[in-house]
């Protein structure tokens, strides 16, 4: 069964991760400040939408519309 | 088609359109508390909940604490299957990064001409639609525990969306690491251009859960990890779509003709009929390096559904600066396996039965999408401010190939945007 073992990998990362963060003094966050380190998506909106409709593995993304202009 | 494109024209002239101005608004609110030595925004490290389906916003105007912005963009979608679509859009927020509340909202529309090869093989002439769509969403962050909730609806002739979430998150170990949960409801009525919805439409809900956290690994590093469970309740299958059924033996090869498939199927063509409900599961990662004066991002994720669908979808791109230039090549690959009852060629059997379950979706069967493309931004701002105005452009051509369909084999699409950012 898939989605078991999906959330186990989930966990086990997240646990792998925790064990190697680092703590990041606010001063020292400049580069991580930078625009283009944000963990929003970089793709431009048409670009998300054109993936929906021609993609069948889409998930979390109906946001973007059930209206798909694909009848 | 003309005045469409005029517009397009005039409308990139008269500066619309930004692409990462709210990411770049949350990343310069935590660029300017880190470099005062302050904590930076929890959003700059907080998975996003929702991605906009609207143009980011553009033109800035800042009074006391109040960051006000308003923008707007131009995109353009065309493939070698003689799909062509143009998409305007606008969008505003408002929000006080002091007191950590934010509203946005936007409006876009999709016009949409096709003359695809799924409609000649209907019969059917070139199809226009218009589709609009509009959102609104909120945030409140004034500490370590933010929420935050969001509305779209989209509106077709035949298709109905309505959408609904609420996000919570919250930033631990020194905002070292954030999570979040959100939870998405859907509400989608599908239905044919010309009957009321009253009259024939099918219902599909959807329930969307998402949980994530981001980590900082180290001054320069960020990773984040995204679990998505979506259910699907509801018949989604396309009322238009009829689906050739062959006598048992006949052989149609990949790729088959218009002419070929009318020659060799039978005469029953039933509707498409997928299965009432889905479940999609989808794990993402994403890494986040920067250098002195580049940034590399790679995404990774992984999917599968109770539909039998498994795919991986793997996305990178560089941002190097060079001056008052940024330039950001982009790759991705994506590639899937068919649907269980993904089948080429349907076989009507004995007693003119046929498969319970068909498709004609292309996108439900096997295929391997590459994309290249990329940005390019430059500042044209005076050297005091020189981001106070942008001219940003973005083109992606992505190449699929289909590798079990009927009708065709590949496709090439391309879809960009123009973009003239402005900031005060």
């Amino acid at each position: 069964m898939q989605p078991p073992l999906h959330a186990l990998v989930v966990l086990l990362t997240l646990a792998l991760m925790e064990s190697g963060c680092a703590s990041v003094p606010a001063y020292d966050r400049g580069r991580l400040a930078q625009p283009s380190m944000t963990t929003s998506d970089l793709a431009h909106p048409s670009e998300e939408h054109v993936r929906a409709v021609q993609e069948g593995a889409t998930g979390g993304g109906f946001a973007a519309g059930g209206g798909c202009g694909c009848n | 088609m003309q005045l469409r494109r005029a517009a397009g024209a005039l409308l990139l002239v008269a500066v619309l359109t930004a692409r990462r101005a709210n990411a770049q608004a949350s990343a310069e609110q935590g660029r300017a508390t880190a470099e005062s030595g302050a904590t930076p925004s929890s959003s700059a490290a907080t998975p996003d909940p929702q991605p906009a389906a609207v143009a980011p916003p553009t033109h800035r105007v800042s009074t006391s604490n109040l960051t006000g912005t308003v923008g707007s963009e131009i995109a353009e979608y065309a493939d070698t299957d003689h799909v062509f679509v143009f998409t305007p859009s606008i969008a505003g927020a408002v929000s006080n990064p002091t007191a950590g509340w934010s509203v946005n909202a936007g409006y876009l529309v999709d016009a949409v001409s096709a003359a695809s090869v799924d409609i000649v093989s209907t019969a059917s002439r070139r199809w226009e639609e218009v589709r609009q769509e509009g959102s609104l969403a909120g945030s409140y962050h004034p500490g370590n525990l933010g929420v935050g909730a969001n509305a779209i609806v989209s509106s077709e002739p035949d298709y109905l969306s309505l959408n609904a979430g609420a996000s919570v998150t919250q930033d631990l170990l020194n905002k070292n690491l954030t999570w979040l949960f959100s939870y998405e409801y859907g509400h989608d009525v599908s239905g044919r251009t010309g009957t009321p919805f009253s009259v024939f439409s099918h219902e599909i809900d959807h329930h969307s859960l998402k949980a994530g956290v981001t980590l900082l690994l180290d001054h320069a590093t960020i990773v984040s990890f995204v679990a998505d469970v979506i259910f699907d309740i509801g018949d989604e299958s396309k009322p238009y779509r009829y689906i050739p059924l062959f006598a048992p033996g006949v052989y149609v090869p990949v790729g088959a003709s218009v002419a070929d498939v009318t020659s060799l199927r039978v005469s029953e063509r039933p509707l498409e009929q997928l299965p009432l409900s889905r479940q999609r599961f989808a794990t993402s990662g994403r890494l986040a390096h920067r250098f002195r004066s580049s940034t590399v991002r790679v995404d990774e994720r992984l999917y599968v559904d109770t539909w039998g669908m498994k795919a991986t979808t793997t996305d990178a791109r560089y941002l190097f600066d060079l001056g008052r230039f940024e330039v950001g090549p982009h790759l991705r690959i994506h590639g899937q396996s068919p649907v269980d009852f993904w089948q080429r060629a349907y076989v009507m059997g004995p007693g003119f039965t046929y498969p319970a379950l068909r498709t004609g979706d292309r996108e439900l069967g096997p295929l391997l999408t590459a994309t290249g493309g990329g940005s390019l931004q430059v500042a044209l701002g005076s050297k005091a401010a020189p981001r106070a105005w942008v001219i940003g452009i973005d083109l992606n051509g992505m190449w699929t190939q289909y590798f079990d369909d009927l009708y065709i084999t590949q496709r090439w699409s391309f879809v960009g945007g123009v973009s003239l950012e402005a900031a005060l």
